[in-house]
């Protein structure tokens, strides 16, 4: 019997054999992302492991693993370390949160829906820089929209510095970043809460739940999975933020909003100094690798159990 | 099943796709049309024919060119010498992260690139640039301005670059509102700025006397050079060792940026502020002085729909601790041949009919372009259009590069980051010395 | 009525806060298209004038004509627009057509590798691309893709297809599964369930994955910045490019930046009807 349900499974089509066809339908993609990666981050690892600064040759080797030991002791590159988490964290929860409660109001019905549900890409399809240098200006501090708003409305009595302010300057370049990253969330939830027989609500009215309660225990639960995906892909990007801080505030004031890709940046690009800069990559990288995998590991196994 | 064929079609198109899309990194030759310089003639064997040459030049557009002079004058060379040239010209930071790269990685794209006086050690310590002494006639820089000339040299003592761009700054000030305040000349000294700056306050005419341009970005370290310079303090010595740590003149710089803070002769606003928004400030009449101003300027305060200061504004001579300790800061941009370049001697013939005398004083007529040559400086015709560069030759005879280190970009990385801290209020001038100090260890007389 | 009364305090509520999220969202971008109308000495007044006194053309003007002949950046900006529409088009359908099998095979077909091709695409997004810039500059450049629009949909397809492939895969796991187990047992192959049941179940989250796709290209702006310089520069990158020594150029990115996010978002209020809950309703009974 074994046997034979073994020689049937040779005997299927490819089509539907799923070891197979499951190799067979991910290879494309995977050999499309690997193409372009594989030999960069191979290449730019074993950088990491040399000193190699272009503008002092003579000084060329390989170290091991003494650049990464260096970041461990580098302050400023640890401080930026604590800024990115913190950046992409409160973003990612703020995003998270909003972009679900904003969905939930555009899955009612109202006048003008499609409109709203359309209009709601416009932050996300700006262009990072043009989103950048936006907020430089309503952010400044004599001449900013900001302030102005603020003193209008009586909420503030003079004119604040607040890029000056490490405080406000933290909050106000992760206020920039969530509305110009939450659209994605609520197109994402929206989407997913289409797909949500109405049936189940009904049911649970039936059964005279809340309003609270249906959302916990039916549009939570089902949107979950593709919350989890946004949530963890926003806390990727925040890592990788570049152009919204470099333009705002560059880091300052006096580096606390300095995110690693500024440190990356400045080190590789500005100092030269390539194989620093790669371990730096390499080491943050590594910071989120492994939250991240257990966090991966949770959500798939989650999603396979549904 | 219909279904399945069209499947099938899709899936084994999806995957040639992916596959082309995949393999096309490694398959190499058939010459597409990349902007890179074409490498035929070489390998033909027939006698060189006259075939015309392309060099791909790369540099940012001068602000103040607005109609496009560069440009027509690198259609003239072409016109004239008889090479195509494939120019590039957008802004500063695109530039360079575009050049970097390729130089990084040896690549042979361009033929004549922007060489930032910024980059000269760095760049001579990669050895990515052609020493242009082969190709020199004997006395080609002689009449240019001296200063100028050697800032582009590295430490071999050959000379790497030819000044495209005098980007040196100057000191304006507002006429109208200082006299409004109750003075008839400008400062001498910082201590006479101060003093108008907060007489100007107290009477209502501004509200600071400077908005200065001290965000923590890479122009923070520009600015940091240029006080120690009207301090006379030291950053470095020619070994590279440490001195701004040890220097009084240094310190006293930092202390008095500090201390113009504290005692509302500068915006605190500036503490985030770029050079554009100083400038913008400045030209609204929001404040008395203009520190560091380009060499444009006076063309923009003309222009209502940015300035409100049109007929205020005068150059003057950069205040220092003392008179006689005026100085300024230049910030010239040059072109150079990267070293793989295929087209050297085509390269050399654009640089040359780029920088020459007659081309400098058309775009100095055309856009106001500061010239590198020292006699033209005096030309009648020039002077009645640009009344106010009779002002600049003073100011230029004390005009000082920034420091020359193979590690500047780790040292604007530290420098800003601790003066920033010590603008802010967060520490004194002193710990932000020794901070430095302690930051940049690691490259201690390391020229 | 007491039912009725509380009926139309709820929609009255639904309303303001719906306006509080329009609001929100559109606030910056209003002030973004004023300060494109504006000249600078106006946006530098204080107390802040809302709307220009004298509203000005100049920042579009001088975004098409400027720097020598006469159009010559209106042809530059022409030209970027249409690099970006074809990058941006051709990876949105080559990374939705290889993201949806891939997806599908990630959350239905047990194989094994699944487990590790999912972990494998995690871990390279987790790698920034500023560091992997440089090496792969010297790919692109011996495979002639520097300054090409294939070599930037290559690149572009990188980034986008583990968006698709994640954000696909989520919409395929809420999708009931028993719908697909009777299909198969009454001999559907895995392909035809995809085709003819997971498909048409997820088409707004498709439609939602396609529009992310295409904006993901559409702003790339690093590797573009460094990989392509006249012949395939995208928009973005020439937005970037409206900066001097001194600063950016505000008035001319504000105009340039209201142009460029204008195809996304008329792509958006054209699909976004593909994203509401008729499609779906009928086929999932």
């Amino acid at each position: 019997m074994l046997n034979l349900m073994r020689a049937k499974n040779l005997y299927r089509p490819i089509s539907d054999n799923p070891q197979v066809l499951g190799l067979l339908l991910t290879l494309p993609a995977l050999i499309a992302i690997l193409a372009v990666v594989f030999f960069p981050i191979v290449s730019s690892f074993w950088l990491s492991l040399h000193q190699k600064d272009l503008s002092r040759p003579q000084f060329d080797a390989f170290i091991g693993l003494k650049n990464y030991f260096n970041l461990l002791h580098d302050s400023r590159y640890l401080n930026s370390l604590w800024v990115t988490l913190r950046f992409s964290l409160t973003s990612v929860i703020l995003e998270v949160v909003l972009g679900v409660s904003t969905a939930l109001v555009l899955n009612q019905r109202f006048v003008g829906r499609g409109f709203v549900r359309g209009l709601m890409i416009l932050p996300w399809a700006m262009p990072s820089i043009v989103n950048a240098a936006m907020w430089k200006w309503i952010y400044n501090a004599d001449y900013g929209a900001l302030n102005a708003l603020l003193t209008q409305l009586h909420l503030i009595d003079s004119y604040k510095i607040w890029l000056a302010d490490p405080k406000w300057a933290t909050i106000l370049i992760i206020l920039a970043n969530v509305w110009k990253e939450t659209p994605f969330t609520v197109i994402l939830v929206l989407a997913a809460l289409q797909t949500i027989p109405e049936d189940l609500y009904e049911a649970a009215r039936v059964d005279g739940a809340s309003a609270w309660r249906s959302f916990l225990h039916i549009t939570l639960p089902l949107i979950a999975p593709v919350l989890m995906v946004a949530a963890m892909l926003q806390f990727i990007w925040g890592f990788q933020t570049f152009e919204l801080v470099y333009v705002v505030t560059g880091g300052g004031p006096f580096s606390t909003t300095e995110l690693t890709t500024l440190r990356i940046y400045a080190t590789t690009f500005r100092s030269l100094r390539f194989g620093y800069g790669a371990a730096m990559a390499y080491l943050t990288s590594l910071a989120i690798l492994i939250p991240a995998v257990f966090y991966i590991r949770s959500a798939y196994r989650r999603v396979v159990e549904m | 099943m219909r279904r399945n064929v069209i499947f099938l079609i899709l899936a084994l198109l999806t995957i040639l796709a992916a596959f082309l899309a995949a393999c096309a990194p490694t398959t190499t030759p058939t010459p597409t049309t990349e902007p890179g310089p074409p490498k035929a003639e070489a390998t033909t064997a027939a006698p060189p024919q006259p075939a015309q040459e392309k060099i791909t030049v790369i540099f940012p557009r001068h602000e103040a060119d607005i109609t496009g002079a560069f440009e027509a004058r690198v259609r003239e060379f072409e016109k004239t010498i008889g090479i195509q040239v494939d120019l590039t010209q957008s802004d500063w930071d695109s530039v360079a992260d575009r050049v970097i790269p390729e130089m990084a990685t040896g690549g042979s794209a361009y033929d004549v690139v922007e060489f930032d006086n910024g980059w000269v050690a760095e760049w001579c310590g990669a050895g990515w640039v052609t020493p242009l002494n082969d190709f020199m006639p004997a006395n080609f820089t002689d009449g240019m301005i001296p200063g100028l000339v050697d800032l582009f040299s590295c430490p071999d003592g050959k000379l790497y670059g030819v000044v495209w761009n005098n980007d040196t700054r100057f000191f304006y000030y507002n006429a109208a509102k200082l006299e409004a305040a109750g003075f008839k000349e400008p400062p001498r000294t910082w201590q006479e700025f101060k003093q108008m700056s907060l007489a100007a306050k107290e009477k209502g005419v501004v509200q600071y006397g400077m908005a200065p341009s001290w965000n923590q970005e890479w122009a923070l370290a520009n600015e940091f050079h240029f006080w120690t310079y009207t301090f006379g303090g030291k950053i470095v010595d020619e070994n590279g060792c440490f001195e701004f740590n040890k220097d009084p003149n240094t310190l006293a710089a930092l202390q008095f940026m500090i201390d113009s803070i504290k005692e509302g002769v500068a915006n605190p606003a500036g503490l985030t502020y770029d050079q554009a928004t100083s400038q913008d400030a400045f030209l609204k009449g929001d404040t008395l002085f203009l520190p560091q101003g380009i060499a444009g300027l006076m063309a923009y305060t003309q222009d209502p729909s940015i300035s409100k200061v049109a007929g205020q504004v005068e150059v003057g001579l950069v205040p220092g601790a003392t008179p006689d300790l005026s100085a300024t800061l230049t910030l010239p941009e040059a072109y150079a041949i990267p070293v793989n370049s295929k087209h050297k001697e085509a390269a050399w013939k654009f640089i040359q009919f780029m920088t020459s005398r007659e081309n400098n004083e058309i775009l100095a007529k055309e856009i106001g372009l500061l010239p590198i040559w020292t006699d033209l400086y005096t030309d009648p015709d020039l002077l009645a259009k640009y009344p106010f560069w009779a002002n600049f030759q003073a100011q230029l005879a004390t005009a000082r590069g920034l420091s020359k280190l193979t590690w500047y970009g780790d040292f604007v990385d530290v420098t800003i980051a601790e003066v920033h801290k010590a603008l802010a209020g967060e520490q004194t001038a002193q710990q932000a010395l020794d901070n430095m100090a302690k930051g940049l260890a690691q490259f201690e007389c390391k020229p | 009525m007491h039912l009725s009364s509380r009926r139309t305090l709820r929609a009255l509520l639904l309303y303001v806060i719906v306006l509080m999220i329009v609001i929100w969202t559109i606030a910056p971008y209003l002030w973004l298209i004023i300060s494109s109308f504006s000249s600078k000495i106006e946006l530098l007044t204080v107390p802040l004038r809302w709307l220009p006194s004298r509203p000005t053309l100049e920042n579009y003007r001088s975004l098409f004509f400027e720097y020598g002949e006469q159009s010559v950046n209106a042809r530059l900006f022409i030209r970027s627009l249409s690099n970006s529409a074809i990058i941006s088009l051709s990876t949105m359908m080559i990374a939705v057509v290889l993201g949806v099998l891939a997806a599908y095979a990630i959350a239905r077909l047990r194989f094994r590798g699944s487990q590790w091709m999912i972990l494998a695409m995690m871990t390279i997004q987790l790698i920034p691309p500023i560091i992997l810039v440089i090496p792969l500059y010297v790919i692109m450049r011996q495979a002639k893709l520097l300054d090409t629009h294939l070599g930037l949909i290559i690149v572009d397809l990188s980034i986008a297809l583990p968006l698709v492939i994640w954000l696909i895969r989520s919409y395929f796991a809420s999708i009931p599964s028993e719908l697909e187990d009777a299909a198969r047992i009454d001999g559907c192959t895995y392909l035809d369930a995809l085709f003819r049941i997971v498909l048409p179940l997820s088409g707004p989250g498709l439609v939602s994955v396609m529009i992310f796709a295409f904006i993901a290209s559409w702003n790339e702006y690093l590797y573009a910045f460094i990989y392509t310089n006249v012949n395939a520069k995208t928009l973005p990158v020439l937005i970037g490019e409206f900066s001097t020594k001194l600063g950016l150029e505000y008035l001319k990115i504000a105009a340039a930046g209201v142009l460029a996010s204008l195809p996304p978002v008329v792509l958006a209020l054209i699909f976004q009807r593909f994203i509401i809950r008729g499609l779906t309703a009928g086929a999932i009974k």
